[in-house]
């Protein structure tokens, strides 16, 4: 977004994005362009949820496959294949290599996994000498999650990516989901570090790593942020959890991030939050020198737009 | 409350009963003329285990005068320290001191599973310093039992140490967990279990007390120092009490403590069901009494 955007949004809306349909009102209407580079396009889950933000003019699909199956699978989800830049590629791994090749160089702001089997394209977004990610760098995914029984946004991490984190890649997680949330307004956002129960323990090594992570926001060497942890959910999102526990936590049960000490329980959390709690996400991987898009095909048609234009909230400048 | 010189310490005892202090193998000039000394003053009552003519040898080659004072002779010293621990143990002494014996026999029969003074909590050696440029007395510990001691050491320790100060009126004493930074790095473990301790403290799994750490040296006594670097802290600035990362660091503060700073010291061992004075020949005159003081302030009062 742009820094006059940003002005704009601030007068208008206080600063903060709430929802994600805010979100997506707000890429919309901050009047930019992003340029996503699709590896192997020719699926109908891309085809859709990008047809959307290219028809509401925030999004230019760079669609890098096989031209006719391309062509073919607009014609049966009824997109308009000329609003769509075809490129051609052979297969699916020099797809994938082209996509994070143009994104890159710069020729495309994010990147966006098509058809392509998950391994082939994170192997070219973490190929050492044109992919998208730093030396030492983690990736990771965060999530931004939209449910009716919570009064805000929850950002969550580690969907996706890493199995168990260990002290180094929790607190590359809390960096970039508190990025996220800065890039959503939230500028100092309250970051629970989840286990059990709010104890700390040798026999629940992550109690341990989150202590040192508290210490660490205390001292400034977390981006600002309220952190507490461990804490269980209720601690984290539940005030009168809070009164009744008797835990002295600055979240005060009004969290904004959840960093979860596994894939193994962050992963069923926001399924059950999208399958029994009338959720809706927006997600990304992170840690990237750009954007990159990868969705689970079972996400809802809202979701996977959703995914689309918070990749482009998060490509744009802050200033 | 907070103390400011070890001589307030005079003040915590005098209207408490007098204690009763036991010199293990107390044929030994500096233990046994410090004793005479606090029994003088009428701050204990000394019971003197050991070889009966060597200790009245000892006493009047150091112009001691012990008479009227309650002996048991028994020349060997090994059995000696055991009658000694055994006092302590049923109740017919409430401190015990090392007279003319190796620290590790006093230790060792402290330690007897059958008769010893163990209380399931880990021995630990707290010195409490007066020093001139800080406002009041600062604990630091363990500068002379646990070498390298790990996490579980640590909470221990600083559970023994908060009920000494507790009992001389240090409601929530503020521990410093020291390092060489106050930022955490997984390179140095002290740094880390700084933070554990710290959010352990804050989960009310260490109670008590207050605890921040890691904090540098400078942070953990100056409110400036911390300032300047921008470290909010409750304890930085007004610690009462040092948590040393090993014995190392925490032999050369106490021992700079002293020679440089001329602080004066007095110190007790902590976790047996006794306070244990042990002083070192090298200790000052002052030192030994003052840690017998310490002693019968933290000891059990009925």
């Amino acid at each position: 977004m742009t820094a006059s955007c940003w002005q704009q949004l601030s007068q208008n809306r206080n600063n903060m994005i709430t929802s994600l349909s805010q979100m997506a009102d707000a890429v919309r209407s901050s009047g930019k362009r992003y340029r996503i580079a699709v590896a192997w396009a020719q699926d109908n889950n891309t085809v859709g949820s990008l047809y959307r933000a290219v028809n509401e003019g925030f999004a230019e699909a760079l669609m890098i496959g096989n031209r006719d199956q391309i062509t073919r699978t607009c014609h049966d989800t009824g997109a308009d294949p000329s609003r769509f830049t075809i490129i051609e590629a052979d297969d699916e791994k020099s797809a994938a290599v082209t996509a994070v090749r143009m994104t890159a160089t710069g020729e495309a702001d994010i990147v966006m996994k098509g058809l392509v089997g998950t391994d082939k394209f994170l192997r070219a977004v973490m190929d050492k000498d044109h992919g998208l990610l730093p030396p030492k760098a983690v990736m990771s995914y965060v999530c931004a999650v939209e449910i009716p029984a919570y009064h805000k946004l929850l950002f969550i991490t580690d969907t996706a990516v890493i199995p168990f984190p260990d002290l180094d890649q929790k607190v590359a997680m809390a960096e970039y989901a508190i990025a996220m949330a800065r890039k959503f307004g939230i500028m100092k956002p309250s970051v629970a570090l989840i286990g059990a129960s709010e104890k700390v323990s040798n026999h629940f090594p992550n109690t341990l790593d989150y202590s040192v992570m508290c210490k660490m926001a205390q001292r400034g060497q977390i981006s600002s942020c309220v952190m507490d942890g461990p804490v269980d959910l209720f601690l984290a999102c539940d005030p009168d959890s809070v009164r009744i526990k008797g835990v002295d936590t600055p979240l005060a049960g009004d969290s904004d991030i959840l960093l979860f000490p596994s894939l193994e329980a962050c992963n069923p959390f926001y399924k059950g939050l999208m399958l029994f709690g009338g959720g809706e996400l927006a997600g990304m991987i992170c840690g990237t020198t750009r954007p990159v898009v990868l969705m689970s095909r079972s996400e809802s048609e809202l979701s996977k737009y959703y995914c689309v234009a918070l990749a482009c909230l998060m490509a744009s400048k802050n200033d | 409350m907070v103390l400011r010189y070890l001589s307030e310490l005079k003040d915590l005892l005098a209207d408490k009963p007098v204690r009763r202090l036991v010199l293990a193998a107390a044929q030994d000039l500096n233990s046994l003329s410090s004793a005479i000394k606090a029994a003088r003053d009428g701050f204990i009552e000394p019971i003197l285990v050991g070889d009966k003519e060597a200790i009245q040898n000892i006493a009047n080659s150091g112009n001691i005068d012990i008479s009227g004072v309650r002996m048991i002779h028994e020349p060997d010293t090994e059995l000696a320290v055991g009658i000694a621990v055994k006092m302590v143990r049923s109740n017919q002494a409430d401190i015990l001191m090392k007279g003319k014996v190796g620290t590790s026999s006093l230790l060792k029969a402290v330690l007897n599973k059958e008769w010893g003074l163990r209380t399931g909590s880990l021995l630990s050696h707290i010195a409490i310093f007066e020093v001139a440029a800080y406002h009041k007395l600062i604990a630091v510990t363990d500068v002379a039992m646990n070498i390298a001691p790990n996490l579980q050491d640590k909470i221990a320790i600083v559970n023994n140490s908060v009920a000494c100060l507790n009992k001389l009126g240090v409601e929530m004493p503020k521990v410093a967990v020291l390092g060489a930074v106050e930022m955490v790095s997984e390179n140095m473990q002290a740094t880390l279990d700084a933070a554990l301790l710290s959010k352990m403290n804050q989960r009310d799994q260490i109670k008590n007390c207050l605890i921040d750490g890691p904090l540098a040296f400078d942070n953990a006594i100056s409110l400036e120092s911390a300032n300047h670097k921008g470290i909010r802290s409750e304890v930085a600035g007004d610690t009462d009490l040092l948590l040393m990362p090993d014995i190392e660091v925490g032999n050369v503060l106490y021992k700079s403590l002293v020679f440089f700073a001329h602080a004066k010291v007095a110190a007790v061992i902590l976790g047996a069901s006794a306070p244990i004075v042990l002083t070192s020949r090298s200790d000052s005159d002052q030192a030994k009494y003052d840690s017998i003081l310490l002693a019968a302030a933290v000891s059990k009062q009925e």
